[in-house]
């Protein structure tokens, strides 16, 4: 008796998938980061502002230059991760799959797309794709930019749907739910608040990582300053601009990341 | 209570159950009578749970058959989603659903499984709340909810896919003592409305009151079985015996 009643504590509570590779995301725990916080996004502000106050030529000129390329780095990023979520839910429930052959191709996709560089599978997918169809070089650097961020977000669907006490899945099967509507109206939106703030570090990864479809002609924030720089010589200048935008805008994400995650802890 | 002219709501033919090394159920042959109430006892690990869940095919036996209501769920061929239909089934850990409040928890498979509209299926859960009494709790979520009232959500979930046989398996063995009572309650009141039930439970006052059979189980076998009252004054098996003692 009193051994059930300790599984059922352990049950009840909240599980973490912990991932490494995100950015710093502050929480009000964490009182050191949350002034780190402040200090860089305070920071980067003032020296942008500095610069394009003091030496508007080429700072102000370069501020004005890259929106374009911040609007498409958003595009890639939203569009690549809306498609990297439906890959990663679909990734994820073959991971846990019994059918030997579902399991098996979503595992192998997963240990093929973490065992290579990210820049590499960009150009592999970008010009494998370039040889079937001929799509427009921003569908072909979502496509690819999603393939390869998919296989990371079935990891966190994994682990988010094996997080739910497996009682769930019995109760609903028992009441002849079957596993699709079982998974529908009981296990996912369940998982969905472990799911959520690894998915919210993948999205301000995706974000970073997305600076490499510049490579691809595509026209997002860096290839914009690389545009600028290579037309008026001024690469540390447009370098050190694109950067500090980079980082503001990172910076913004992971704290509204925190502020979704201390939501969603409350309800 | 006689059985001899009753349908048989559940019929279990030489079931065996492995995992891995260990037998689980061993050669277990049973008829359970519609209408019957039947309490299953035994040592930890002899199997109770492992029969219970083979009925609703939680568990895939790995030989035998076993046939309810008629269909044979042991043949893949079955569409077991609608044989679940027709069995309810409590769990020990209750598990209801956290994030639906108690009414939606009771409303969802009705209208996801049985395709009621959300106002008949409401219309029945209310209903249903009433009789385990806990209707004021209907816009709660379980978290909210003691052991005992999580449990009748439970047992009401169940109840509302009007099923035509009920699994308990140990349903109030993760309760609080004070709590073992308003469940045991519903239990026996929906036993007099003659309800065909499957009850594994240490709860022998609720074997005295309600059951029809008692059977024994130890090793993945049905040791023994007879009347509650059979049990209390003069079970023949040594290991009978001896459980007894250790439960009374
Ligand atoms: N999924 C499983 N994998 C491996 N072994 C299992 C599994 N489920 C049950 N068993 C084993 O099968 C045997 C019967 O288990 P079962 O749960 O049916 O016993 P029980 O009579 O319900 O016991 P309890 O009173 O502790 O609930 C036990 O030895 C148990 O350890
Ligand atoms: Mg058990």
């Amino acid at each position: 008796m009193a051994e059930v009643k300790k599984t059922e504590k352990i049950d009840k509570k909240k599980p973490v998938i912990a991932v490494g590779d995100g950015p710093a995301i502050p929480s009000k725990e964490d009182v050191g980061l949350f002034t780190a916080w402040r200090v860089s996004i305070i920071g980067a502000l003032a020296i942008i502002a500095y610069l394009a106050i003091s030496k508007p030529d080429p700072y102000l000129a370069i501020l004005k230059f890259v929106p374009d390329g911040i609007l498409v780095t958003f595009q890639v990023t939203i569009e690549a991760i809306l498609l990297a979520l439906l890959i990663g839910l679909f990734t994820g429930l073959g991971r846990i799959s019994k059918n030997r052959i579902i399991n098996g191709i979503a595992s192998v996709y997963v240990e093929v797309i973490r065992g290579i560089p990210l820049l590499v599978q960009l150009f592999y997918i970008y010009f494998a794709l370039g040889r079937v169809v001929n799509l427009p070089a921003m569908v072909s650097a979502v496509i690819a930019m999603s393939v390869c961020y998919g296989a990371y977000m079935g990891e966190i669907f994994r682990a988010g749907i094996e997080s739910i006490p497996k009682g769930q899945m019995e109760a609903a099967r028992s009441l002849g739910m079957s596993y699709p509507q079982a998974m529908i109206h009981v296990i996912l939106p369940q998982a969905f608040k472990t799911i959520l703030p690894p998915v919210g570090n993948e999205f301000v990864a995706l974000l970073k990582d997305s600076s490499l479809v510049s490579i691809l002609a595509v026209s997002d924030l860096l290839r914009r300053g690389r545009e600028f720089a290579s037309e008026s010589f001024t690469y540390f200048e447009t370098y050190t601009m694109v950067a500090l935008v980079y980082l503001v805008i990172t910076l913004f994400l992971s704290k509204l990341v925190s502020l979704m995650e201390e939501r969603i802890s409350v309800d | 209570m006689s059985t001899e002219n009753r349908n048989i709501m559940v019929q279990i033919r030489s079931v065996y159950k492995f995992f891995g090394q260990l037998k689980a159920l061993d050669n277990v042959t049973l008829d359970i009578y519609d209408g019957e109430k039947m309490v299953i006892i035994g040592p930890s690990g002899s199997g109770k749970s492992t029969l219970l869940r083979s009925i609703n095919k939680l568990e895939t036996i790995d030989a035998g058959q076993i046939i309810v209501d008629g269909l044979d769920i042991s043949n893949p061929e079955t569409d077991i989603n609608k044989v679940r239909e027709e069995i309810g089934m409590v769990f020990q850990s209750f598990n209801v659903f956290p994030h639906k409040t108690v009414l939606d928890n009771i409303n969802l498979a009705q209208t996801v499984v049985r395709k009621r509209s959300k106002k008949e299926a409401t219309e029945i859960s209310r209903e249903l709340l009433n009789k385990v009494g806990i209707l004021d709790k209907a816009n709660e979520y379980p978290g909210k909810l003691s052991g005992g009232q999580q449990q009748r959500v439970a047992i009401a979930r169940a109840l509302a896919m009007k099923p035509k046989l009920m699994l308990f398996d140990e349903p109030t063995s993760a309760l609080d003592p004070e709590m073992i009572g308003e469940v045991l309650e519903v239990m026996i009141k929906l036993a007099k409305e003659g309800m065909t039930m499957i009850v594994v439970t240490h709860e022998m006052g609720f074997a005295r009151e309600v059951s029809d059979r008692v059977l024994f189980m130890d090793y993945g076998a049905v040791i023994e079985e007879g009347t509650p009252e059979h049990f209390f004054k003069n079970p023949t098996e040594e290991r009978t015996k001896l459980f007894m003692s250790q439960i009374l």
